[in-house]
């Protein structure tokens, strides 16, 4: 039986639908996860902390059963919630395409609600675009257009429509278009309003949207209504992924999809992080897109018509805190899950990952973990051998609003119980179709020596590789076939380590080629399901 | 019972009435003048100046509101005067003209609502309206007010387009479980102020708007017209309580603002109300299919965790349904209809 003494504390992430709570304890002299409750955030604290004493009542030493209650009331709690509000945000821009189709990615990766974005030629009246400016209900204007080294006047009109149209003292106002109007710029407005920041579109051939997001995330955290930044999920899930990676050494990308948000973070193993946080790439998101229910249908191949999936997705937005019950709805929210993972990871590539981290509960929560890691799989394209593992538990963004010491301490003693690892991915592009993509050879410490597997492109198969356990991978490439890496040898090694799902050979290419006869398809995504949905054991192994 | 609505102002607008004041639907809160399509007015050339002089010579900045005959620029004895008020956009030191935006007519900016004035501010005026306030999960369309009438016999009746005649002119219809794009656009074109439903499909509310759109764009559709909806997506039943609420209101007077989901009944008693996690014995609605829009009653709660079809694990319940199928249901898919909400 387990022990709990007094030695416990609570990690709290309260989303915008759900709320998580995990209660970690000292057992036989280390830290672990004793107990775990998740449940709709409108069902209160109170229900919440029932829900851990009950799961805490299972594990817990018979002596204590009585005091649990008393135990995590008095615990500590480390916790992170979800921005109640989300910040919104109007771009003016000359072109819709390039001054605001930057300013409005690099408004929306750094966690903005754009609400409207008004340019020149957006086909609108001018007198339209006054009065959708004069009634906007914004915390901050975003102001671009003009390249550097050039003094376009309709740069200057468009930040001028924006002055006209602004109450005085109604909100800070970024100007990230041309530098050489920036003082003109801010003469249009009252004193200190205008911030200035580099061009996101210096000139027609380049976007370098870094120092306007990073602008624009500081400004989030400025005008937060007095809420520690550290505890918003946005900010502390990230900063536990970078300590994660400095103590793992490794290259990590998490991305949490939630029911309204969601976060992309990047960390090299110095630490160095890369952070996207849309506001609206969460779950619900999905349902003001336009074709988004016809793509969904299309990936999902068996989660009903365009109708139906629509429905879906509207009650995703409507209801977010409700959960599928049949299994073409959960299909229908998973490819949606997926399509948003991988509008994250659209915006510039990520390049090789040694790791691949999924969070929010349409992943981390998925019923097999077969189905969180095709979601990742097939959102993200990891090219190259990537380690992939949940966070079910929710503890990454708790331990991140802990201060910056104790982060990787935080990690370092609950290593054991942060992540479920699903197991290694092999993921090829390129090469003709039937053709041979890669053939592996698995050694497995303990296992029989086994012959290589042979996948050609557009294959997908699943080899037993239980947690715990590692291999050692030789792969040789088929021609024109890539994992990424340069290839200096024809033959590459590699060490897979294992999962709840395995070692997952995919040949599949990036992105993920479907046949355009609708049956076909089907078939197709049928069988890529199935080869990784079945149970795998060491006697079978399973190709699609 | 009370709600307080928001009416927001936008930039320039004048506001005409006080704290305190009594409101009615059609009255006028406050005046703005939009502005029209921009004008360009020659400066630098009647100032006789460069372009670069003549904006050092103006008088005005973006934003700034002139009246007619307002100075514009002013370059020695020189000045451009604008003929009718204008709101100054921009100058261009290319070709020295300024950018304005004559003001057009007047324009009311009403409240939609039957009430007292709360507060005024610089960006909103707060109206505090005696009645019940239902809110739904989505909705569409400009604010319209009518009376309400019932339009359906059940709960879980669709609202058909046959059921849509001269009677309903101007009125807010309550009813059904869905309502198709056709019955939509008849009850548009029989000038129906608004409609309320349990349930509709996303595709067939999008047929819809793109169909007013085009209309919209030719010219062809006039009036508004708003619809709210207040359970859910796909053919989903109101919940009999509400539905016994809505039929006890029949000919009430109602606000409807469909963009913001939000329905206002003068004079109403409290609306029947919903809490999140409902216990044994709870009247309960479900939210997904395949019981979206089905109410019942929650027997009792399983113990642990129990997975559902699509193999979610989840606290679940039993439910006897009103049509005596009885199911087990996650709680999270479950809200308690409870008879009375404070509003």
């Amino acid at each position: 039986m387990t022990v709990v003494d007094a030695e416990l504390a609570l990690l709290l992430d309260v989303g915008s639908a759900w709320a998580k709570a995990s209660a970690i304890g000292v057992v036989r002299g280390r830290w672990r996860v004793v107990a775990h409750a998740a449940q709709p955030t409108a069902w209160g604290a109170a229900e919440l902390r029932r829900s851990l004493v009950e799961r805490l009542a299972e594990a817990a030493d018979a002596r204590l059963v009585d005091r649990l209650d008393e135990l995590v009331a008095g615990a500590p709690r480390i916790e992170c919630h979800t921005a109640r509000q989300p910040r919104r945000l109007v771009v003016v821009a000359v072109s819709r395409e390039l001054s605001g189709g930057a300013a409005r990615r690099a408004a929306e990766a750094a966690g903005w609600s754009v609400v409207d974005v008004v340019s020149l030629d957006d086909g609108r009246s001018l007198a339209d675009r006054l009065s959708l400016l004069q009634q906007a209900e914004v915390d901050a204007w975003l102001l671009a257009g003009g390249f550097d080294g050039t003094r376009s006047p309709r740069a200057l009109e468009a930040a001028a429509l924006a002055a006209a149209a602004r109450r005085p003292d109604g909100g800070p106002v970024v100007w990230a278009g041309s530098a050489d109007l920036a003082q003109e710029v801010e003469a249009l407005f009252e004193p200190g309003s205008v911030t200035s920041v580099p061009n996101p579109r210096p000139d027609g051939r380049r976007e370098t949207p870094d120092a306007l997001r990073e602008h624009l995330q500081d400004l989030i955290a400025a005008i937060g209504g007095g809420e520690p930044e550290t505890n918003l999920a946005a900010m502390s899930f990230p900063r536990a992924v970078a300590a994660l990676a400095s103590r793992s050494r490794l290259r990590v990308l998490a991305v949490d999809v939630g029911a309204r948000a969601a976060v992309r973070a990047l960390a090299e193993p110095d630490g160095t992080l890369a952070t996207r946080v849309h506001a609206q790439g969460g779950l619900a998101g999905l349902a003001a897109m336009p074709g988004a229910a016809a793509r969904v249908a299309r990936l999902a191949g068996d989660a009903g018509d365009d109708a139906a999936i629509a429905d879906v997705l509207q009650t995703l937005a409507a209801r977010p805190a409700t959960l599928p019950e049949t299994a073409e709805e959960l299909h229908a929210t998973q490819v949606a899950a997926r399509l948003q993972a991988a509008a994250l990871i659209e915006e510039g590539g990520v390049g090789p990952l040694d790791l691949l981290v999924g969070a929010g509960r349409t992943i981390a929560a998925a019923p097999h973990p077969a189905q969180a890691l095709r979601i990742l799989l097939d959102g993200v394209r990891p090219l190259g051998v990537t380690q992939v593992a949940i966070d079910p538990a929710a503890t990454l963004g708790p331990l991140g609003s802990l201060p910056d010491a104790e982060i990787g301490e935080g990690i370092g003693l609950l290593a054991e119980d942060l992540l479920v690892p699903l197991g290694t991915t092999v993921v090829t592009r390129g090469g003709d179709a039937g053709r041979p993509a890669m053939r592996v050879t698995v050694h497995r410490s303990g296992w029989p020596a086994s012959s290589p597997i042979e996948l050609r492109v557009g294959q997908l198969q699943v080899v037993p590789l239980p947690p715990g356990q590692t291999a050692e991978l030789s792969i040789e490439m088929g021609e024109g076939v890539s994992i990424g890496a340069p290839r200096r040898s024809p033959r590459i090694t590699a060490t897979a380590t294992g999962g709840a799902v395995g070692l997952v050979l995919d040949a599949r290419g990036v992105p993920v080629q479907l046949p355009r006869r609708a049956d076909d398809r089907r078939a197709v995504l049928a069988a890529w399901r199935d080869a990784l949905g079945r149970e795998t054991s060491p006697s079978t192994e399973h190709l699609a | 019972m009370s709600a307080v609505h928001r009416v927001r102002l936008p930039v320039g607008a004048s506001v005409l009435v006080e704290a305190g004041h009594r409101v009615e639907p059609a009255e006028v809160l406050a005046t703005r003048r939009p502005p029209g399509p921009g004008v360009t007015i020659p400066v630098a050339v009647p100032l006789r100046c460069s372009a670069a002089d003549a904006r050092a010579a103006l008088e005005v900045t973006p934003g700034s509101v002139l009246e007619a005959d307002g100075l514009l620029a002013r370059h020695g004895s020189r000045e451009v005067r604008i003929a009718d008020a204008g709101l100054f956009l921009a100058y261009d030191a290319d070709d020295g003209t300024a950018l304005v935006a004559p003001l057009g007519p007047t324009e009311p900016i009403l409240g939609h609502v039957r009430g007292e004035v709360a507060s005024v501010g610089a960006d909103a005026v707060e109206i505090r309206v005696d009645g019940a306030l239902v809110t739904g999960i989505a909705g569409s369309g400009a604010a319209v007010h009518g009376e309400l009438r019932v339009a359906v016999h059940e709960p879980g009746e669709e609202l058909r387009a046959g059921a849509i005649d001269v009677g309903a002119t101007g009125r807010i219809l309550v009813g059904g479980s869905r309502a198709s794009a056709e019955t939509l656009t008849r009850a548009r074109a029989m000038g129906v102020a608004g409609i309320v439903l349990a349930g509709a499909l996303d595709k067939e509310l999008r047929d819809f708007e793109a169909a007013q759109r085009r209309r919209r764009q030719i010219g062809g559709a006039r009036g508004a017209f708003s619809i709210l909806l207040l359970e859910g997506y796909g053919k989903t039943s109101f919940d009999p309580a509400l539905f016994a609420w809505f039929r006890a209101h029949d000919g009430r007077m109602a606000s409807l603002f469909g963009d913001g989901a939000r329905l206002y009944v003068y004079d109403a008693e409290p609306m029947p109300g919903r809490r999140a996690l409902p216990r044994p014995g709870d009247r309960v609605i479900a939210h997904r299919r395949p019981s979206a829009g089905a109410t019942g009653i929650l027997l009792r709660e399983l113990p642990g965790t129990y997975a559902a079809p699509s193999g979610v694990a989840a606290r679940s319940g039993l439910v006897r349904f009103d049509d005596a199928r009885t199911a087990i249901v996650p709680l999270a898919n479950l809200e308690a209809a409870e008879p009375r909400s404070e509003g």
